[in-house]
């Protein structure tokens, strides 16, 4: 095996690859949770969150199948410990969401704006990395860990390996794991794809369509590749080892951390121990996907501050959402997708504290109009 | 093009725009036309949007020195 094809650079390169994939369709569908909630709760308009929960659903089935294949092991995954932190995913969840809107999109929003020509967003995705490596390591990292992360749920004494949706329905039932995992993913993958094609002018939305469809297929697509292609032989230490991944699990997308480790590379990188991982390379392929859509639509187009409001509602909401999107585990994309594709109910808790916080924070931006 | 009220929305990011414009909008009587001005690009999907939900006819969109520009008739 050459070093080109080593499982670390299978990662690397297969994050980028999905990543620029994500970052080119979302720029071309316009796609945004942060402007999906707006469109309900400003306008009764439920077509983006439609094409989210699509997404969704596609993620949940394909991540289903991998996992009942055996071709990815989930419960390995940050999202089915067998502990339920359920106050870091609400608390994490509602300033991730807050911060979204103060900041004009999540994350993943802000990564596709600075392909566009964003330089606003540079600078918030700069202080989301701050953020979130304090909240990694730093400051913030004290209050997480000292105040939040203890209140959780032990959930082995209450008989229960993970807070999956499938393992709770194998308690409640007696019925075989496996056969859970089927039955969930069956009963929450059809309500969804109900619930998304009851409206006849999504279903005559191609773009919407395809693009959720894309973009869930990547999720899947992240799974298999650090949970399978990544997933070999350490040769230095002989045992079974995730490779090139921050979390050193399997991940999908998710950007608050990965953003977080791209400054720390980017400031830390003549130490040997740093490497580029499946979340630094989904940073710098969004980023490039969305700069490739961007100039093929002709819609590049520089962008800076506009105001000092505009800077300070920046900057705020960028610090709540570094602090929120590692408290809860991840960001409208990595709990929100990713999470909730492997049917997790916290993933369910920090969306929930996300679309809390986007709501207050919506009124709140009303009241100062 | 002619217009009775203006809401400048410069340096406002999503969903800032939407909300104010639906505010000046409550304001106004039917057949009245807004213009709106703004700078965030996500406008250019959000006015659409506002339009085909409140009935409210685009009139006209264009750019002016790097803005976004548009005319809403209300309904």
């Amino acid at each position: 095996m050459t070093d080109a094809f080593t499982p670390a650079a299978m990662v690397v390169v297969g994050g980028f690859v999905l990543a620029f994939i994500f970052g080119a369709v979302a720029n071309r569908s316009n796609f945004c949770i942060m402007g999906a909630i707006s469109d309900v709760v400003n306008m009764g308009h439920w077509g983006r969150v439609r094409m989210w929960l699509l997404a969704i659903a596609v993620a949940i089935i394909g991540a289903s199948l991998l996992q009942h294949f055996n071709l990815v092991d989930l419960s390995k995954s940050l999202y089915q410990r067998p502990t339920l932190p359920w106050l870091s995913l609400i608390v994490g969840g509602v300033c991730f969401g807050f911060g979204m809107t103060l900041s004009g999109g999540c994350a993943n929003k802000n990564l596709i704006r600075l392909g566009g020509g964003s330089l606003r967003s540079l600078v918030v995705l700069i202080v989301v990395g701050i953020s979130a490596y304090m909240t990694l390591k730093g400051l913030f990292a004290q209050w997480r860990v000292g105040y939040l992360d203890p209140v959780a749920i032990d959930l082995p004494s209450l008989g229960l390996a993970n807070s999956t949706l499938p393992t709770i329905l194998a308690r409640v039932t007696g019925m075989p794991a496996g056969t859970a995992l089927l039955t969930a993913m069956a009963v929450v993958s059809l309500a969804l794809l109900a619930f998304v094609f009851r409206d006849p002018r999504f279903r005559k939305n191609g773009l919407q369509i395809g693009s959720a469809v894309v973009l869930g297929l990547v999720i899947v697509g992240g799974w298999h590749v650090t949970g399978h292609l990544g997933y070999r032989e350490n040769p230095e230490t002989l045992e079974m080892t995730y490779f090139a991944t921050n979390s050193r699990t399997l991940e999908s997308l998710s950007f608050v951390a990965p953003t977080a480790y791209s400054l720390e590379l980017l400031m830390l990188w003549t130490d040997k121990l740093l490497r580029i991982t499946f979340g630094v390379a989904s940073v710098i392929g969004v980023v490039l996907g969305s700069l490739v859509a961007a100039l093929a639509t002709k819609r590049f187009r520089w962008e800076g501050f506009a105001s000092f409001e505009d800077l300070c509602n920046q900057l705020v909401g960028a610090t709540l959402m570094g602090f929120g999107g590692v408290t809860a585990l991840g960001c409208t994309i990595g709990q929100g997708i990713s999470g909730v594709s492997t049917l997790a109910l916290g993933s369910l808790l920090a969306v929930a504290g996300i679309v809390a916080g986007c709501f207050v924070a919506m009124q709140w931006l009303k009241r100062r109009l | 093009m002619e217009f009775n009220r203006e809401f400048d929305g410069s340096g406002m990011s999503c969903p800032g725009p939407v909300m104010g414009v639906q505010k000046v909008l409550a304001e106004m009587t039917a057949g009245e036309v807004l213009r709106v001005v703004a700078t965030d690009p996500g406008s250019v999907d959000d006015m659409a949007t506002l339009a085909e939900q409140s009935g409210n006819a685009l009139l006209q969109q264009t750019g002016e020195n790097g803005k976004f520009v548009f005319y809403l008739r209300k309904a």
